[in-house]
This record gives C-alpha cells, structure tokens and sequence, in this order.
C-alpha cells in the first residue's frame, strides 16, 4: 500500500500510526494537496492512502496514542513531541519520510527524541534546536520599523520560521499591525488593525500598501548611546561576546550590525566628537 | 543637560546592575553580558552615604535625573524596535525610599496605563514601606532589595543610613510574601511575577566567601531566594574606601559557581567547605572540579548505576546532562554521552562505562583503589 501524507504535525502522526500497523507500506509525502496530486501525476501512481490534508485530528490524542501521556521533556526549554516535530519540519534539511520512521524507530519511548542517544535522534534533536535557536536569534536580534505604522521587518532565515516570528512579534506589540517579510511573501499580525485576519498571509508587494495610526521614532543615536553606556571596559570578554552576538546577527539590521561592530572592535573612549569638543575649551 | 547625556548617566549608573530575566536577551555588550532591559537610574542625587557607592551623597559628581514621562517614552522606543524586553528601574534616594518609591511606582504605573506589556523589574531602596511594596506587586513583574552585604555589622558599616534587620532583611520577607501570593492570584497564564533575588558587593569589606555562602543558603532556605547577584568592588575615588583594593574579578565568577552548586546541585554550604582555604576564601578554580578532586573515593562513578546526586557531582554533568542519562540507559559508550552533551574532557576522569574507565598514574603504579 502507498501511503500519502501532508508534512504537517498531523500528517507526521498519521503516518507513524499507518506504519506501526503496516510495516510494510510505502511513503509519499506532500507540502498540500496540490504538491500530491504533481507528485502522483509525475510518478504515474493512482490510488494512494491521504492522511493528514483535511486537518481535522486532534494532535495532541495522536501523540498520546503512540507515546502515552507522560511528561516528555528533559530540559525545560525542550518542546513537546508536537513542539518538536513541528520545529523539526521547519528545518530545511528535514526529511519528513525519515522523521516518520525515526519516530516509529521509538516504539513509544519519546525520551529518545530528546537524549540525542542515536546518531539519528541526535540528528533530528539539533535540527530542532537549530530551528529553535534561529527564530530565537530573530526574537534577539531583528528590529522592526514602523512603516506607516505597520511594525515591519524583514527576515532571512534559512528555515520556515516567518510565521512562529510574526506571531511572537504580534504578540509582544498587540496595539499595533505587523507585517513581518519573509521573501516575496509577508506574514501580517494583528492584522484586525488594518481590516484582515488576526494572523494572514498577503504577497510582499501588498504588505507596503498597509497603512495604520503613523509614528515616528529615531531611536537609532540613542540606543547606540545607552548600548555604549552598558559596557565594563574592564571586562572586555570577545571571544564570549563574540559567541553570543555572532556576525550572522549584524545582517539582521542595521542596529544589530553596530553592535556587532562593537563587539569586535570594542568601543573607542575617544571619538572625533570628543576631540572636537576638547578643541572649543 | 540634554536628554542624551542624562541618560548616558544614568544608564552608566546601572551598568553594574545584573538582571536577568531569562527570556530574551537583544544585543551583548563586548563585555559578553547581555541587554535585555533599558536600566536606567531615576536620579543619581542620592541622599544615602553608602561608602562604596559613586553616587553618595557629597560626593562631586555630575547629578541628572530623567522625569517618569521621559522614561516611558525611551522605554517605549526601544521596545517597539525589538531592542529590549521591558525596563530595569533603579535610583539613588530621593529624600527617603518612601519618595523614591512613590516616584519609582508612577513610572511602572504610567507604562502600564499606556498599554505597555513588557517586563518591569523595579530595585527598590531599603526602608520602602509595606503598603508601596504591595503598589509595586500588582505592576512590575519583579521587585527587590539589595542585601549588598551579609551581617548587619557590615551592613552598618558600608551604609550608615539604613539597618540591615529592618530594612533589607524585613523587606525580603515581604518581598517573597508579595510574590507567592501574587503567583498564586496569576497563575501560570498570568504575566511573569520574577523570583526574589538580590544583590552582594563582593569585596568592599573583609567578609569571607564562606560567609557570603553561607548567607546565600539562609536567604534561599528563609526568603526563598532564586539567585544571587555578585558585584565586585572597584574602588571609587572620592569615596571612604576609594583606598581599598579592588576585588578581583575571578572570586564573582567563582561565587556565582558555588551558587549555581546550591541552586541546581543539591549541595549546602557545608559541603563546600572543602572548595574554602583556612580563612574562608575561595581559590581560582572551579569549585566542583575542585570538589570531585578532594574525594577520590568518591570515583569513579558508573554511569549505567549511579544515582542522579552522584552523577551532579562528576565535573562536566550538569542537570541536563544527569537526566538526559538517567532516562537513556543503558549507555555503552564515550561517543552517546558526547552526543547527550556531556563534557568529556572533565568527566573523563570520574567515571565508568561498563567496566571501563581512564586510567591514571595511581592505578599504573598499583597504588589505592
């Protein structure tokens, strides 16, 4: 039998429990329906089992049902199985196939997912804290601006975390629409303010178009100077600094890209300012 | 003063204020600490003498101070823009803590009648009574006092204007009172209500680390204290102590080691007698290496047997680490634990995978066990 399934959380499920029953069965996985329907016209396959397209299950019983209600997590920060798989398929490497079987692999113990124990578990639990650790660096280290009153951003990432972002940046600023651009595509937050969806996905083009109460605040100089104001010059660490404030971050804006700076060149007790100033005495 | 350079001041008055509210951290200074609030004094015009302090009353030094409309609104800046989580809001005495913080709660009152929804943690002074304490509860997310140092002797002696007993002591109690209760009326879905936490200058007197240990552990079996902050003591010129040496830097890194020992390992501070010299300091290394190497009898331990409190004190196994173990076993070799992030080149030494372990010269040469 050929099994087709949504890479999606629930999709994921299905298939683990189709596989448990049937070991032998064929996988297929599909972004959405219109993705299945290419991959079977391309491959000439004609009946397949769909799982996961009408997203109507209820994940939360799908993962009782394969790993028991225990508590699973072994560090705080560690998501739950949903948590995880739904990360892990964010990755740009995931392999939705081989996550099925991985999980499968389990048998119901979902502590392998988190002890890193295999070299596959392993591989799957850094995935997810590579997604995890990505849209954290978003949250830390992109600086929205207000266009027209829309907070927007623009984001880079290499895996699919526009959304998980848009939703946290949403959250955080509740009062105000935000639009969050993830290539040529623009998750919109809050979007009530300027009559969409609470959370909606619009073409990059129209997210411009967006207008909301107008406020401006240059923040720039004086954040550059509370920035300056923090540092203990005794204590210049750059080798840990380094590590918390990587050069990937200077490319998420231009304030993050100055504290970078600082971080690896220090910050000057002596500016031309200064000079300037000492001149006029 | 313009508005840049009072806040340069105030900022800079802050700067050795530690804050951490473990969520998001926005930008690491080249000093490798994080920045996740907009810390600002109120005023550094302060009417207390503390001896150590740059701000002491007296002293010649630049005074500004920011109005709470002025402090709102470069905290809403910054935030909007992603670049902090909320406000850390400090302050010398304004007269006396009552007026301070009166002043200190209009600012966290004013940002919350705005919309503001982001972290506040307010420091307030010794001596703040009761009934403003209660205010403060039901606006920041976190409240406190600073210890600064461990008995009142040597409380009196670096700040004269206030008593140990009831002004710093009294007030934690209520300060842990406030947050249990406010926990309770929050729940978990509610905002986040901060443990108590507080603050010592390491250094400005002569007090051993064995006392400050031995506070830490009182503090958080009595005031339910989640972490101590250390603050080296740097001289300030001007100032009753400006001929004091400067604590090195070192003993703040290894009293935050040993207070990591109490908080997460399960150890008391009788256990770590064995890290103190005779006079009750601590020596540059790490407390817990130092610990494993002083019982060799302890060693090695066996990873597939070993109970969790015996697998927290082999060096390179930290709480994760102990469980990610306890629920993989069996492990058979070096190579799983890597993977389970285990530091190997510490745990080396301490412990035992079936039967194997790393050799040594006491083993070589047939001595002991």
């Amino acid at each position: 039998m050929i099994v087709a399934f949504r890479e999606s959380v629930e999709g994921i499920l299905l298939a683990c429990m189709e596989l448990m029953d049937d070991l032998g069965c064929e996988l297929i996985s599909a972004k959405d329906r219109e993705d299945l329907q290419q991959k079977m016209d391309f491959s000439g396959i004609e009946n397949v089992k769909a799982l996961g397209f009408r997203g109507t299950k209820d994940t939360t019983k799908l993962v009782n049902a394969l790993f028991g209600k225990q508590r699973l997590r072994m560090f705080q920060r560690d998501p739950d199985v949903e948590g995880y798989i739904s990360l892990v398929l964010r990755h740009r490497s995931s392999r939705a196939i081989e996550l099925v079987h991985f999980l499968c692999s389990c048998e119901g113990n979902a502590e392998l997912l988190y002890s890193g124990k295999s070299v596959t578990g392993k591989k799957y639990y850094n995935y997810m804290r590579d997604v995890s650790r990505s849209y954290h660096r978003l949250c830390m280290f992109a600086r929205p601006c207000s266009v027209n009153g829309v907070l927007t951003v623009k984001v880079d990432s290499p895996h699919q975390i526009g959304d998980m972002f848009c939703r946290w940046l949403a959250r955080k600023n509740p009062d105000l629409p935000v639009s969050v651009i993830e290539g040529d595509i623009a998750w919109i937050g809050n979007g009530g303010h300027v009559g969409l969806e609470t959370y909606t996905q619009v073409p990059a083009s129209l997210a411009g178009s967006l207008e909301f109460a107008d406020m401006h605040d240059e923040v720039d100089d004086l954040w550059d100077m509370y920035y300056d104001s923090q540092f203990i010059p005794k204590r210049r660490n750059k080798g840990h600094a380094r590590g918390l404030q990587p050069k990937a971050s200077a490319s998420m804006s231009k304030m993050s890209e100055r504290d970078s700076y600082k971080v690896e060149r220090g910050i000057a007790n002596c500016t031309l300012d200064s000079f300037a100033s000492r001149s006029e005495v | 003063m313009t508005l840049m350079e009072r806040m340069r001041v105030l900022s800079e008055g802050t700067k050795y204020d530690s804050c951490n509210q473990s969520a998001v951290c926005h930008a690491f200074g080249p000093d490798g600490r994080c920045i996740q609030l907009y810390k600002t004094l109120m005023t550094n015009a302060c009417s207390g003498e503390c001896t150590y302090c740059p701000n002491r009353c007296g002293r010649d030094s630049v005074r500004a101070s920011l109005t709470p409309e002025e402090i709102v609104k470069i905290t809403w800046s910054f935030y909007r823009r992603n670049a902090i989580e909320g406000l850390f809001l400090s302050s010398g005495v304004i007269g006396d803590a009552e007026r301070t913080a009166e002043k200190q709660l209009e600012v966290a009152s004013l940002l919350r009648k705005q919309g503001f929804t982001g972290y506040v943690h307010i420091r307030v002074m010794p001596g703040t009574p009761k009934y403003l304490l209660e205010e403060i509860a039901d606006t920041a997310n976190k409240f406190g006092v600073n210890a600064e140092t461990t008995s009142s002797m040597n409380y009196s002696e670096i700040c004269p204007n206030f008593d140990y007993k009831n002004d710093v002591l009294q007030r934690l109690q209520w300060t842990r009172d406030l947050i249990n209760k406010k926990r309770r009326e929050e729940g978990f879905r509610g905002r986040i209500i901060g443990a108590n936490d507080t603050q010592f200058v390491v250094g400005a007197l002569q007090e051993p680390d064995r006392e400050i240990i031995g506070t830490v552990e009182r503090f958080m079996d009595k005031y339910e204290l989640r972490r101590p902050y250390f603050m080296s003591f740097d001289p300030v010129p001007s100032t009753p102590l400006e001929n004091n040496e400067a604590s090195p830097l070192w003993r703040e890194t290894r009293l935050y080691q040993t207070s990591y020992l109490l908080k997460d390992y399960g150890l008391t501070a009788r256990d770590l007698d064995g890290v103190l010299d005779d006079n009750g300091f601590l020596l540059d290394v790490d407390p817990k290496m130092l610990l494993a190497s002083c019982s060799p009898d302890m060693f090695p331990v066996n990873i597939n047997t070993a109970s969790r409190e015996d697998l927290l004190r082999v060096p390179g196994i930290g709480p994760v680490g102990a469980n990610r173990i306890l629920r993989s076993r069996p492990i058979s070799s070096e190579k799983e634990l890597a993977r389970m992030g285990v530091v190997l080149t510490r745990a080396r030494p301490f412990i035992e995978i079936n039967g194997k372990r790393q050799t040594n010269l006491f083993s070589f040469a047939g001595v002991g066990a």
